[in-house]
């Protein structure tokens, strides 16, 4: 009724309001950002990655808001901050606590091959270990001795010594746990039957318990039934380099 | 490793030391403002209250609330300050009856306010 008297005090708040509130939300980010040491984004802690998330949203919305008190986000940044060194701390000096906080490497392949435990542990499966491995260079599974995720999310490979001479045409999957790669057969001029044919003199009679089977461009095989060590061979009627 | 800790400290100090500052600012400026608006009322019942009175009132919150941006969401204060203004031009008018709910209101507000900054579980969830 008054308010035209007494007019109220502006909701709308200007652009220079905005402005100097980002830039003290941005320097406050910067020092916390500088103090916590943080690495780079691909490399980050679960932990690490939490607080990334919260410090985006934390940082926005003050900035944004104007009925917000700027000391809101302040805080909450600061306090962010705070947990970070706290598990910095118990992550350095606490036995234990890094695995908890920050997990532990998964040795996904080794000398007997794909460890599938590892890989479901993960939530990954074969064809994502081929992929992980095919950006690290190495495109047959046969090519690596031993093969890792970290616990950051980065993936580790150590070649064989001949590995180069391994992998000399690019492998396709043929049956990925289980299951025919229909487009793949067909890449290879073969048919499931055919490959039924090959897996029983391999011994093995059931579809279901191959883990992997790839073929690459020049016949050769790389086998590993479930919870057995892989093999490799090569398809004898295979004459000519397909691809 | 000393310098974490150093830097836990000195963040923990910093947050607990303005938690604490902003809780008390908070009540004991709402508590005061409290009290003015009591007194208001107890004048606008008996119709003693004046326009003068209503100024003097806001007065006081004009200097307190300059600093109370910093801790109170500023859609607060602005609700503060639109039932104030509606109860002083109440008073303006004499009208009384009309001012009192105004003046209520205010009452409530400046009870309720300072309540919701307490550590309580019903404020934190």
């Amino acid at each position: 009724m008054f308010t035209n008297i007494f007019p109220l005090p502006s909701q709308n708040r200007g652009m220079g309001l905005i402005f100097i509130r980002t830039v003290i939300v941005f320097i406050t980010l910067f020092i916390v950002m500088r103090l916590m040491g943080k690495r780079q984004i691909g490399e980050m802690q679960p932990y690490e990655l939490v607080i990334t998330l919260i410090i985006a949203e934390l940082a926005c919305i003050p900035m944004e808001d104007t009925s917000i008190p700027l000391l809101y986000g302040v805080i909450s940044i600061l306090t962010v901050y705070l947990l970070h060194q706290i598990v910095c701390i118990i992550d350095l000096n606490v036995r234990g606590a890094k695995v908890v906080l920050s997990g532990s490497p998964s040795i996904v392949l080794n000398k007997n091959g794909i460890d599938d435990t590892q890989l479901k542990k993960n939530n990954l499966d074969v064809s994502d270990l081929i992929e992980s491995l095919r950006l690290e260079g190495y495109f047959s599974l046969d090519s690596v001795e031993y093969a890792l995720y970290e616990s950051e999310g980065t993936f580790s490979a150590l070649p064989k010594k001949n590995y180069e001479e391994l992998q000399t045409s690019l492998p396709v999957i043929i049956v990925d746990e289980g299951k025919f790669i229909k487009n793949n057969v067909t890449l290879t001029k073969r048919s499931q039957t055919y490959y039924h044919d090959v897996l029983k003199g391999q011994g093995c009679d059931e579809l279901k318990k191959v883990l992997v089977m790839t073929v690459d461009g020049e016949g050769k095989v790389y086998l590993q039934e479930k919870g057995k060590k892989y093999k490799t061979f090569r398809l004898e009627d295979w004459a000519e380099k397909l691809w | 490793m000393i310098r974490t800790i150093i830097s836990i400290v000195i963040t923990l100090a910093l947050i607990v030391g303005v938690s604490i500052y902003d809780i008390y600012y908070v009540q004991t400026t709402f508590q005061v403002f409290h009290e003015e608006l009591r007194t208001l009322k107890q004048k606008t019942e008996l119709g003693d209250a004046t326009y003068s009175d209503g100024l003097a009132v806001r007065s006081y919150w004009d200097t307190k609330k300059q600093i109370m941006h910093i801790w109170v969401p500023h859609t607060v204060l602005a609700e503060i300050d639109y039932q104030l203004d509606e109860a002083i031009g109440f008073l303006y008018v004499q009208d009384y009856v009309a001012a009192i709910p105004k003046i209520e209101v205010i009452l409530g507000l400046s009870e309720n306010v300072p309540n919701s900054y307490t550590l309580h579980p019903g404020n934190i969830f």
